[in-house]
């Protein structure tokens, strides 16, 4: 029973990544499933460093960019025919990148966890990207490095050409992946790595090395780290220095976090909304770097889980059937709350806009109208008056919900 | 014979000594007790033995081997396993996951990454006895973090006993603890550290007569007796410096 119900997540979770283009089949919903499988895998590898491991990492994308240079570089040779083999082994060339990059890193960045472990990582990341403006001939300094993926052996036909073929082998590889990452967890290294995390100390009583655990874990996150990078590689044909340095470490963390650090599923969940936010809300305005602070400050704040936090949070009121009680509270605090986000960016995006005219969710709002902006403001400070008088009322049907029946409560405490 | 001997062994923490020179040797299968006012250096000398801290001067001696300077993981795979006084468990992960940790490395797993556990039978039957023995297999999926305090001291035993180490050290075992609670678990320190060496701090001066077969009494970092039980009570010294107030208050 709890195997079946094991392989039909695994059996969805690949449905869904191979049905995505059968919905949104343009060019650039392609293009943005791409960069999901990609910040998929990449934020997976992350999540083994620090929710399984407890190593805050400043310089995961180090990784994810050797991986990716060297699988550039493959591509390359592959294109000269130095070498001769099919392009789908090209994520293989950048995890093997990756690790071999961690397994010499992780000798003494794995030392201790903590601030040991979060600055060695910040100054090889920034030596890194450092060094790789300075070796121009390996990575190509600002310009990075370029290949083409349609030279090598076509695969049953295929020459990949196009993006969407592209996809079916990053879905491929990012099930494989998944798969291997999730398997990892539930070996001994893997439950390790939570005892390392948890308690190093103890961990050496028990017959475990803390170092040695938590190299074995840098390791693992570099392959996939890799893995990552080669699919990059593979979609875009194109590398920079920007994708090993700090800007892009960053975000694998933001995204991470987002997701939620405690749950498997978290950094999936982080990548698929940080991607959208990326690559959609970019095409809106061109504050969408600050609405993604905003989003990461609000998490950190309001859901410290992330995402996937707040959905397992229901897990005690789903299993009590409980759950319907929740919808209308949530509508009621959630519809204001959503009116009170958009007036709120309504009015920074019409304070920054440099035009006269703003068009916003169809309507027309002058910039330089005292009372356009009192209009916005006025829906804001409703809706937030609005949310104050739902809110006792979520708060008591999420008790309701989530109350413990007096006769199962602790019986054995004593 | 003699599994765990120390010799002069002394510990400073910077201009201060704690341990002045303690020398014990301890039989194979011997029921050790290690008694002495608060502050007197007991677990500084559970540190010394289990490698977290390293001796100033002295060797200590594991049957053949002299182990005052490895590793706690290496003493503790050469078959020494311990408790904390203060509650010492992984928090974050279930009751069950506590106890099979314990149990990976004397079952042989090493730093696996290509065994499942979920598929490794034997090593879930024995991490499911050892939580029957500990009174918390109905926890089992609980986070240790949200333990109640008596069993996270029932934990803390566990992970300590559940490898079957051959010497067991407790430090503390039952502090805590209300006083059916302490029963049951000296009852399964009794049962689980039979044939085995047992070295245990224990303030509650029944149970260490209830238990022990040799006492060793610290005081201010030195031993000032090593004796079976009836000599220790009526050791005149021991009297005077620590126990009187202790047997006749318990
Ligand atoms: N890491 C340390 N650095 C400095 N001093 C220490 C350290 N650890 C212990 N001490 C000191 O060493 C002395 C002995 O401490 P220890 O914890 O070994 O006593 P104990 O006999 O276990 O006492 P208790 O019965 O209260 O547990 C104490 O005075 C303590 O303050
Ligand atoms: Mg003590």
């Amino acid at each position: 029973m709890a195997i079946l119900k094991k392989s039909a997540v695994w059996i969805g979770y690949l449905a869904a990544l191979l049905a995505l283009p059968q919905f949104f089949d343009s060019v650039l919903a392609v293009s943005i499933f791409n960069q999901m499988a990609i910040a998929i895998v990449f934020g997976l590898s992350y999540n083994m460093l620090l929710g399984q491991g407890g190593m805050l990492s400043f310089g995961h994308a180090v990784y994810f960019g050797l991986g990716g240079f060297l699988a550039v570089h493959a591509l390359l040779m592959i294109e000269v025919e130095t070498v001769y083999f099919s392009i789908i082994w090209i994520p293989l060339v950048g995890g093997f990148i990756g690790l071999l990059a961690a397994l010499f890193i992780g000798t003494f960045s794995t030392h201790k966890a903590g601030t040991v472990f979060a600055m060695i990582s910040l100054g090889i990341g920034e030596l890194l990207a450092a060094s790789s403006l300075i070796f121009v001939s390996f990575f190509g300094g600002e310009a990075g490095v370029s290949g083409d993926r349609t030279f090598g052996p076509p695969f049953f036909g295929i020459e990949w050409f196009q993006n969407l073929e592209i996809y079916y082998l990053a879905v491929a590889w990012v099930f494989i992946a998944t798969v291997f990452m999730y398997l990892f967890t539930q070996t001994p290294a893997g439950k390790m790595a939570n005892a390392v995390r948890d308690n190093p100390e103890r961990a050496e009583f028990i017959g475990y090395s803390a170092r040695k655990v938590r190299y074995i874990t840098f390791c693992a996150a570099g392959l996939f780290a890799g893995v990552a990078g080669g699919l990059f590689a593979l979609n875009y044909e194109f590398i920079t220095e920007e994708n090993l340095n700090a800007a892009t470490s960053g975000r694998v963390l933001l995204s991470a976090y987002i997701g939620g650090l405690g749950y498997f599923i978290g950094p999936i969940v982080g990548a698929v909304i940080l991607t959208l936010m990326n690559s959609l809300l970019s095409n809106y305005s061109d504050l969408w770097m600050l609405y993604l602070g905003i989003m990461f400050l609000l998490t950190v704040m309001f859901l410290p889980r992330g995402f996937a936090g707040f959905i397992m949070m229901h897990q005690l009121a789903w299993v009590r059937g409980k759950i319907k009680s929740l919808l209308v509270p949530y509508l009621l605090t959630g519809i204001p709350s959503l009116l009170f986000l958009i007036s709120v960016v309504g009015l920074i995006e019409l304070s920054h806009t440099d035009e006269a005219e703003l068009y916003y969710f169809g309507l027309s709002f002058n910039s330089t109208a005292a009372m356009d902006f009192i209009l916005i403001a006025i829906v804001a400070l409703g809706s937030l008056l609005s949310i104050r008088r739902s809110l006792p009322q979520l708060r008591a049907a999420w008790e309701a919900a989530n109350e413990i029946p007096e006769s199962v409560d602790e019986e054995s405490t004593s | 014979m003699t599994v765990l001997s120390l010799n002069d062994v002394t510990k400073n923490f910077g201009e201060t000594e704690i341990i002045r020179g303690v020398s014990l040797a301890i039989e194979k299968g011997e029921k050790h007790a290690i008694i002495g006012p608060n502050g007197a250096g007991k677990s500084t000398l559970f540190h010394l033995i289990s490698g977290l801290y390293n001796v100033t001067s002295g060797s200590i001696r594991f049957k053949d081997q002299e182990i005052q300077n490895k590793q706690p993981y290496e003493i503790n795979r050469l078959g020494v396993a311990r408790s904390f006084q203060v509650t010492n468990i992984f928090a974050r992960m279930n009751v069950f996951e506590n106890v099979r940790c314990a149990l990976l490395w004397s079952s042989g797993y090493k730093y696996s990454f290509w065994h499942l556990l979920g598929r490794q039978k034997e090593l879930n039957e024995k991490t499911m006895h050892v939580l029957e023995q500990i009174g918390l297999q109905k926890k089992a999926l609980f986070p240790a973090g949200e333990l109640a305090y008596a069993h996270q001291r029932a934990l803390e035993l566990g992970i300590a006993i559940a490898s079957g180490a051959e010497i067991i050290m407790l430090d503390e075992p039952v502090a805590g603890m209300s006083h059916s609670e302490a029963e049951g678990a000296v009852e399964l320190i009794r049962r689980i550290t039979e044939g085995k060496t047992l070295i245990m701090v224990e303030h509650d001066m029944n149970i260490v007569f209830d238990v022990a077969d040799k006492i060793s009494v610290l005081v201010y970092g030195k031993v000032i007796a090593s004796d079976r039980p009836e000599n220790i009570r009526a050791n005149a010294q021991v009297q005077e410096s620590y126990l009187g107030e202790v047997v006749t208050s318990a």
